[in-house]
């Protein structure tokens, strides 16, 4: 194993620029320098799949098409929400795994 | 303190290894670092993530575009030396980090293909100091070099030094401990031996010293 040191590095000795403040159109103008050049915005777009619901920010679980359209004519004809025949699937499930929750609300 | 970007569009072409080393020689020798992730790949934090991170070091990750600015300025503060490490692409991260930089080092192998995507690097360093009105110093390491360069090396390096561009020397020699910081985290002394440690140990030393060199000259000096 080397037995070299490392050399110590004196803060005080190291310089910096002064940088202006990063307002929006120094971004702008950092952004522009870049694209010319081709370093475009790559950032990702954001997740796919269905997005949450804007009313209650809740993401819907995805099923088969026919699962989907059963659940949707079993909802319409009880005159509910999807969300309430999941609950009672989700009771059902918790029952006969003997889980604690049970869909209770807390 | 001093911000220093590690750039090229290039993937494979040894930033994160030239970050980790920077990052902890630099750490051994008393200084405050703060190392920057910024690669979707994630190789600093895979490397963050195998051992407790060496004393000096803080880590930062998950930083996108909207966010790099802001966030070295966070850590740009007294005592403290930020390293960030790029994606190896050519995206508006990279810009907005150099837009923030003090030193940019683009590390590239003795290829021409290294060297022609490296150049992207040092073209949008350019064209950034003309845009926001200050200069940006800027150098290039050559990366897993061996003890005989080829003349592809050499006539790359030639080129970019008739052109002015500050190479830093040593470059990185090909090691295996470098590629074992990977595995074991930590940095060169507590690693298991691999291979030529003492060697190793001496290269990443004077790669630090060197661009430590370049830090405290003064900055009107760059220019």
């Amino acid at each position: 194993m080397s037995d070299q040191q490392p050399f110590s590095v004196d803060i005080g000795k190291l310089r910096t620029a002064t940088k202006p403040e990063p307002t929006a159109q120094f971004v702008q103008t950092s952004d522009v320098a870049g694209e010319r050049l081709g370093f475009v915005n790559r950032a990702p777009k954001g997740r796919g799949g269905r997005k949450p619901s804007p009313r209650t920010g809740q993401v819907h679980a995805k099923t088969l098409p026919h699962v989907a359209e059963e659940i949707s004519a079993e909802a319409k004809r009880r005159g509910v929400v999807q969300g309430v025949l999941i609950e009672e699937a989700w009771a059902l499930y918790c029952r006969q795994n003997g889980l604690e929750s049970g869909g209770e609300a807390p | 303190m001093p911000v220093i970007v590690i750039a090229s569009p290039k993937g494979g072409a040894g930033k994160s290894t030239t970050a980790i080393l920077l990052a902890t020689e630099l750490a051994l020798a008393g200084a405050r670092t703060v190392l920057f992730d910024c690669d979707p790949n994630r190789s600093v934090s895979i490397w963050a993530g195998r051992q407790a991170l060496p004393k000096n070091i803080e880590f930062v990750n998950d930083v996108g575009e909207s966010e790099i600015i802001r966030t070295i300025k966070q850590h740009d503060t007294d005592g403290k030396i930020v390293i960030v490490d790029l994606e190896g692409v050519a995206s508006r991260l990279v810009s907005r980090a150099i837009s923030q930089a003090d030193l940019v080092i683009t590390p590239m192998r003795g290829t021409t293909l290294d060297a022609t995507i490296g150049a992207r690097a040092l073209a949008l360093v350019a064209e950034e100091e003309e845009a926001l009105g200050r200069k940006i110093r800027h150098a290039v390491v050559f990366t897993m070099t061996r003890a005989i360069r080829s003349n592809q090396h050499k006539g790359i390096e030639s080129s970019l030094k008739g052109q002015g561009v500050d190479v830093i020397d040593p470059p990185l020699m090909e090691r295996a401990a470098y590629s074992a910081l990977f595995e074991f985290g930590g940095n060169l002394r507590n690693l298991p031996p691999q291979g030529n440690m003492d060697g190793a140990i001496t290269n990443a030393v004077e790669f630090a010293r060197a661009v430590y060199q370049r830090l405290a000259e003064p900055v009107e000096a760059a220019a």
